[in-house]
Formats: structure tokens, C-alpha cells, sequence
């Protein structure tokens, strides 16, 4: 299982190749995700630094991996094409994707290049997953997946897919993406000041949530906001290791985070024990395992819906539209097969579920006159019966 | 003049099988709607298998097509029932399915020979990306909502797919798909269909210790109306012009499909929008409940301009005072309530085509005929016969303060 993580400017690529060569870290379990300001969300690099990273690591010798993780519109998205055309791309060990767009642009103009396939948001099936796979072959260096599977399916995920998965085991949890500027209209006078290449970071309280204090950050790619709790899986790295994870990532791009990257090597190859480590109280925020053990962001769906009212099978003849009390109860048939007809007996399904049967007596018109039997788009009225409301459900019994 | 010129498919929202019909009555070319699983909107209404038959007969008997949404980012489990909900919309012979994760297109092409849209969730926003999307099997892309017409008219060129924009309605504010806000403060699946609207709540700020938090609507959008954009859509080709909101109002789905459809009308008949019906569709798009509009990234990438930044409020110009269900001509109307009204108002019929028609209520009764003296939301009432009422027509009022 491989190491990962972030060098944004040449002192972290050093720390990180001095750290290689005091054997804190083999070189071959190390790789190093480097951007640029237009290619990455998060990047902070120019051009010309990321060139000069580059220089600089053709000593080092580290696993470079270049990242394009923006989404772009196609004006934007032109630029960055143009970019990538001008770069050293065999300096790079692979690149990592996420648009389609630049996947494509890939996949068609530099098919030796190995890519890392950010699957990050949504991608939650084998189907899926392995469509991706298929579709890249030979050159798809590996899947990044999604924060929101659980172990149970990255077990499965790692068995059956033939390509290696990367999941993040430390770092921000990615909320938010907009590409419109959020921030800046509330910070007007230092815009003015030309902060314009900067990022604004600041803190968002919702007033309806109970969560307080969520990472914000707008740069030229837009508005980014973060989950009040970073996730923390680094009590799961063996467990990982033993699913056949090919990588986790430790994202330390943000806060003070940096600084943990001996601790978490230590932890990594199993020199200290999660037991004796204290990232978590010197962290600024709580941290949570997110979905790791389980997801159940669906389980809430059927209570939000009243399965009663909705019409459920071939005896449907239709809705009781009005009631009222000791007097009638309106019926729209809305069958297009079925006609109510007297004598019949029907069941009624209440919003609330309790269920009525009653044989058809008289039907009665919208005019008062008596008839035999009503079809698709009539309104009848039916006798009156306690305890059914509008929105109740009408089956024949047959 | 001839009806030759070329106009885009109008494609609205049905969220139940009563606004399909008032959607396809009011003009729309085709309508887009969710099964009790797999679309976007968990808690709305949606179509069971029967709606769902009833729905698509509806619809092709007035030539209207019908897509169905599968854009949930569906999980393993989800999928093991989707090959039978594939079964029933080949068997209902639905024009197109719309989905954007790769594992449901796969399966959909393993179980049917249904045709395959690519959903807005998916943000597609380029050329090179659509051209991915083509690979896959889609034929037609709804792109993100940040993509220019410009863009979009690039990306039909140079790809030969079906473009689909959105002409109206609410908006995201995220990049489609690319939050997950709900996921982690309620636990519900936002691309599952649990979104919780978090970004219509205010917020405060805090960017430093020293400065006062600052409280704003910093992430909510304002609604896309793109009605003064026709003419750019139709010479860029742009395929078919999608309206949002499966769950708003029958009168939402009828007045903006109404409004769309007349203005497409009027093209295919002039060529031009020159005409002052172009103010009074505007008027129109304005007495349906809706944020302040904005244009969007339709012209350019959409700026601040287009944050909403204020509470909703509840100041709209017009009720709707109910459906008409059934008319006897020259006898009555009935009419399901939705707002109250009272012997004496000013109603207005919203035609399927035409202009609105005016009618001063004189009696209100129950349908057993007994007089009332005012009528009850959720209630059937029979009310006098109004010349030019068809059954699903939308009645409305002007808003008034009643002491
Ligand atoms: S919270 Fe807002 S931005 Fe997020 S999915 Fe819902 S509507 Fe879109």
C-alpha cells in the first residue's frame, strides 16, 4: 500500500525527499500529487514554480504525479488543455483526473501517460467502477474513490477490481463545490486591495444546521466549502492494507497539517501505534470516520414520503377528492380500464392506512342524477363513511 | 407564413401524473419525470408503475415525449432493482432515460435498448468531456448549468450529440453532483435525493478573529429565466430547452410551460421574438412564486449578480385558486381549491393557448350544491360555468390583503 500525499512548494518536496533519504519513508511506497493554481483546485503554485519543482526533483527523485483536478467550462477548460500541452509530462509518474473532459484529453493525445481516475463524487457501484477501469486498460494507473463507501464495499471493490484504489485516510471532506466566486462579495475593500491571486478563507455557521464552523475557501476556481470534521481513518491502515487498498492519502495541504507527516509515516509503517499518537487534539478540528464503518444516507427516503396515497396496483379505480362529513364523499375515477359500477364492492385506503371495504350503493353525479356506473375522469359521489379523507385510495375488490 | 422554421423541443417537469398533464397540456414538447426510485427527488410525489403507463399514454396521445430520471449516484444495493424498472420503461416505450453515473448507464445498456441522456449531475461542461460521454453511449447531454450558449453550440459542432439546456427554474449553486452538504449534516444522500437545501440558508462568516462575523445567503442562487435568451438558444441549435422543478406547483408546470411554449410558437411562426407578447411572458414568468431571476452562465459565466442574497419571502402576485376537474358546459365547473377565495373575486382561466380569460365568481357551493361563503383548500367546489374552462386549466387570482 503506497503512501500519498502533497508537496505545494519546493520546502516540502525537499522535507519529503530528506525524509527518503533518512529512511523515514521508502521511496517506492511514496508518491507526490504537485499542482498548478489553473490545473488544481487547491494549488497555490504558478507555472513557472511547478517547473522549477520539477527541475528540482530530477535530483530527488520522487514519484511525481501531476494533478488536473479542476472542472471547467469549455473556454476555461481550452486553456488548461494548452497548459498540459506545454508541460513535461514525462517527468511525471501519471497524471490525476477527474473531469472527463481532461480523462478524454488523456486518453486521446498522450496515451502512454499512466492516469490516476478521480472518482471521488458519486461513482458508488462495481458497475461503474469497473467501466472505468475497462474503458482506461493498460493505462489507468489507479481509481480514486469515493470518501463515501464503506468498508464493506471497499472489501469488494479491492477483490474484484483488477485495478488499484486509492482512498483518503486524512484530510478536508469536500462539501462544496461551486465555480462562482461566494466570498469575495462579502469581502469587497480587500479585493480592492488586489488580493485577487490569493484564496479567502474563512469559517461558514449555518443557521439550521447544528454543525458550526465550515472551512471556506474561494479561489479562481470558485467556492469550496469543507465539513466542520476532517476525516480520520489512520486507526484503519492495517485493516486497509489487508483489503488490498493500493493507496491511501494523507492530505496535509491545509492548517498546520504538514507537520504530521513523521508522525503519520511512523504510524503508516507500523513503528508507533495509533494508541501512542496525538494527532487528533493537535488537530484544529474534530475528525470523524465519516462512512467508513457504514452508509445509510438512504434510509431516511421512505420516511419522507406517504406510501398510502400513491396508487399501488391493477384494482386502482381512483381518489376520494373531497369529503363531506355526514353528507358525500367525492370519487375521480382515474382508472383508464376500470369503471365503478353499482353493487361492486371497493376498499378504501386512508393517508393514515386504515383500510374501509363498502359495497356501491348509488352513485350519484355532479349534476344529482343517479347512474349506473362512472369511468376514467368522472367525479361521483359516494355515500358518506367516517374516517375518509381526501387523498384516500379506491381499489375494486374483486 | 409557413410553420417551417425550426424551434427546440420545450421540456418540462412533471412531478406527479396530474402535472404531466398540465405540463403537456400547456404546451410542453416533452416532459421529464422520476419512478418511486433512482431519480433526484426522494421526496416528492413521483410515478408509480400505473401513474407511470397512465403518464406516457397521456403524453404520446398529445405527441409530447417522455424521459424518465435515473441521476441518483446509485449504490450497489440500488442497482439490483434497476433491471426491472428498465423492464417496465422499455415495455412503456419512454422516449429517453436520463442518468449520470457510469454504473447505471452500464446496466441500462445490459438490460434494454433504452436511449440514453446524460443528466446535468454528471457536469458536463466541455467539449473533450462530452466527447467521453459519446464513447459511453449517451446521445444527448443536458449540460451543466455553467456552461455558456456559446459553449453549448461549440459542444454540438464538435461532438454531434443532442444538446440540452436548462431555460428556467432553480439552481444549484454547486457544480451539479459536486455537493454533498446533506450527506454529512443530515444524512441524506443529496445525489440520492436528499437534498437539504443547505445552500438557501444563511450563513455567517467569520474570515478573521479581529472582524464581526458577517451573515449573508452567501450560497444561494437565483432562479435561471431564460426567456430573453430564445433567440440565442435557437441559432445555436441547442436541442431541447429544459425547465427544472419536478417539485413546484401545477402552476409553476403550467404557467412556465404555457409561457415557453407560446414564445416558441411565436418563432416558429415570425422568426423573431419581435413582439410585445415578449413583455407580457415575462410578466407571466413573474406571478409564479420564484426567486429574482438571473440569466445565468447563459450569456457570460455567471458573477455575484446572480447570488440571492436574502431570505425567500412569501410576496407573490398571484394564488392559484385551484384545477378545473370536470366542466358541464353552460351548467358548472368543479374545481379543486388550492388558495381560498370568495363570491365576488376576479378569477382568472389560464387557457391552454391564448390569453388569460376573466370571470367574477358569483356563487361558490359544495358539489352536493349547498352554498358556501367562501371555498377550502384541499376542498372540491362547484362554481358557475365559465365560458373557455377545459378540465386541468389552472384558475388563479390576484394576491390581495383581506382584513
Ligand atoms: S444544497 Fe444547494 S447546491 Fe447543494 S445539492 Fe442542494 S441545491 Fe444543490
Amino acid at each position: 500500500m503506497k503512501f500519498i500525499t502533497y508537496a505545494e512548494n519546493k520546502i516540502q518536496l525537499e522535507k519529503l525527499a530528506s525524509l527518503v533519504s533518512a529512511g523515514k519513508v521508502n521511496r517506492d511506497d511514496l508518491e507526490v500529487i504537485v499542482g498548478t493554481r489553473t490545473l488544481s483546485r487547491y494549488s497555490e503554485m504558478g507555472l513557472e514554480e511547478l517547473l522549477e519543482l520539477v527541475t528540482l526533483n530530477q535530483s530527488l527523485k520522487l514519484p511525481l504525479v501531476l494533478e488536473w483536478d479542476v472542472l471547467q467550462q469549455e473556454n476555461l477548460f481550452l486553456k488548461n488543455k494548452e497548459t498540459i500541452s506545454r508541460l513535461p509530462l514525462h517527468e511525471f509518474k501519471a497524471i490525476r483526473v477527474q473531469d472527463p473532459g481532461a480523462l478524454n484529453t488523456i486518453v486521446e493525445t498522450y496515451p502512454w501517460l499512466k492516469v490516476q481516475l478521480i472518482l471521488e463524487n458519486g461513482n458508488h457501484n462495481f458497475q461503474g467502477l469497473s467501466r472505468w477501469s475497462s474503458f482506461l486498460g493498460a493505462q489507468l494507473d489507479r481509481l480514486v474513490l469515493s470518501n463515501e463507501l464503506s468498508r464493506e464495499h471497499l472489501s469488494r471493490y479491492a477483490g474484484e477490481l483488477s485495478s488499484g484504489l486509492e482512498v483518503l485516510a486524512f484530510g478536508r471532506i469536500l462539501l462544496f463545490y461551486s465555480p462562482r466566486l461566494l466570498l469575495s462579495p462579502l469581502k469587497k475593500e480587500e479585493i480592492q486591495k488586489s488580493l485577487q491571486d490569493k484564496n479567502i478563507e474563512a469559517f461558514g455557521t449555518s443557521e439550521e444546521s447544528p454543525h458550526a464552523g465550515f472551512p471556506l475557501i474561494e479561489n479562481a476556481h470558485g467556492t469550496f466549502m469543507f465539513n466542520v470534521k476532517d476525516l480520520y481513518l489512520l486507526d484503519h491502515l492495517e485493516e486497509l492494507k489487508a483489503l488490498n487498498i493500493a493507496a491511501v492519502r494523507f492530505d496535509l495541504r491545509f492548517d498546520e497539517s504538514f507537520n504530521h507527516l513523521e508522525t503519520m509515516l511512523d504510524l503508516y509503517y507500523g513503528r508507533v501505534s495509533h494508541a501512542d499518537i496525538n494527532i487528533k487534539n493537535a488537530h484544529p478540528r474534530p475528525m470523524i470516520k465519516g462512512f467508513y464503518n457504514i452508509n445509510k444516507t438512504d434510509v431516511l427516503f421512505t420516511k419522507l414520503k406517504n406510501k398510502r396515497i400513491q396508487r399501488q396496483d391493477d384494482n386502482y379505480i381512483g381518489e376520494i377528492v373531497d369529503v363531506e362529513r355526514d353528507q358525500q364523499m367525492a370519487l375521480v375515477v382515474k382508472s383508464k380500464h376500470l369503471k365503478l359500477n353499482l353493487g361492486q364492492e371497493v376498499q378504501l385506503v386512508t393517508p393514515e392506512g386504515k383500510v374501509k371495504n363498502v359495497n356501491i350503493n348509488t352513485i350519484i353525479d355532479t349534476s344529482r342524477l343517479e347512474k349506473q356506473s362512472a369511468a376514467t375522469n368522472e367525479i361521483v359521489l359516494l355515500p358518506f363513511l367516517s374516517g375518509v379523507v381526501a387523498k384516500t385510495q379506491v381499489y375494486l375488490v374483486q | 407564413m409557413t410553420n417551417t422554421i425550426w424551434t427546440p423541443e420545450l421540456l418540462s417537469p412533471a412531478g406527479s401524473l396530474e402535472k404531466l398533464k398540465v405540463a403537456v397540456l400547456y404546451g410542453a414538447d416533452a416532459v421529464y419525470l422520476g419512478g418511486q426510485k433512482f431519480g433526484l427527488r426522494q421526496a416528492s410525489d413521483n410515478f408509480t408503475a400505473e401513474e407511470l403507463k397512465e403518464g406516457v399514454e397521456f403524453a404520446h396521445e398529445r405527441g409530447s415525449l417522455v424521459y424518465v430520471v435515473l441521476n441518483s449516484f446509485l449504490h450497489d444495493k440500488d442497482l439490483e432493482e434497476l433491471p426491472e424498472f428498465l423492464a417496465l420503461l422499455s415495455e412503456l416505450k419512454v422516449d429517453a432515460v436520463i442518468v449520470s453515473d457510469l454504473g447505471v448507464i452500464t446496466e441500462i445498456q445490459k438490460h434494454s435498448n433504452l436511449v440514453i441522456h446524460l443528466s446535468t449531475q454528471a457536469s458536463c461542461l466541455n467539449v473533450e468531456s462530452a466527447k467521453l460521454w459519446k464513447k459511453m453511449g449517451v446521445t444527448r447531454i443536458v449540460l451543466g448549468r455553467e456552461v455558456t450558449i456559446k459553449e453549448a453550440k461549440k459542444i454540438k459542432e464538435e461532438t454531434g450529440l443532442e444538446i440540452e439546456m436548462f431555460v428556467h427554474g432553480s439552481m444549484c449553486m454547486a457544480f451539479s453532483g459536486n455537493c454533498v452538504i446533506s450527506n454529512y449534516t443530515q444524512g441524506r444522500d443529496s445525489n440520492r435525493g436528499g437534498c437539504a437545501h443547505s445552500c438557501r440558508f444563511e450563513y455567517s462568516i467569520d474570515f478573521n478573529q479581529d472582524e464581526e462575523a458577517k451573515k449573508a445567503f452567501f450560497m444561494s442562487s437565483k432562479d435561471l429565466e431564460g426567456i430573453r435568451m430564445l433567440t440565442e438558444f435557437i441559432e445555436a441549435g441547442i436541442d431541447s430547452l429544459k425547465v427544472e422543478g419536478r417539485n413546484k406547483s401545477h402552476y409553476y408546470a403550467g404557467t412556465v410551460s404555457k409561457v415557453y411554449a407560446e414564445a416558441l410558437r411565436y418563432y416558429k411562426t415570425h422568426g423573431n421574438f419581435l413582439s410585445d407578447d415578449l413583455i407580457r411572458w415575462e410578466e407571466e414568468l413573474r406571478k409564479i412564486s420564484h426567486r429574482d431571476y438571473t440569466t445565468g452562465s447563459l450569456d457570460e459565466y455567471a458573477d455575484e449578480s446572480s447570488i440571492y442574497n436574502q431570505r425567500e419571502s412569501d410576496e407573490i402576485e398571484y394564488t392559484v385558486s385551484g384545477v378545473v376537474l370536470e366542466v358541464k358546459e353552460n351548467e358548472h365547473i368543479l374545481m379543486e381549491v388550492r388558495s381560498a377565495f370568495y363570491p365576488g373575486d376576479e378569477l382568472e382561466i389560464m387557457p391552454f393557448k391564448g390569453r388569460i380569460i376573466n370571470h367574477k365568481i358569483a356563487t361558490i357551493k359544495t358539489i352536493a350544491g349547498i352554498e358556501i361563503p367562501k371555498s377550502k383548500p384541499g376542498s372540491v367546489v362547484k362554481v358557475p360555468y365559465m365560458a373557455g374552462a377545459e378540465r386541468f386549466n389552472l384558475i388563479r387570482k390576484k394576491a390581495e390583503v383581506r382584513v
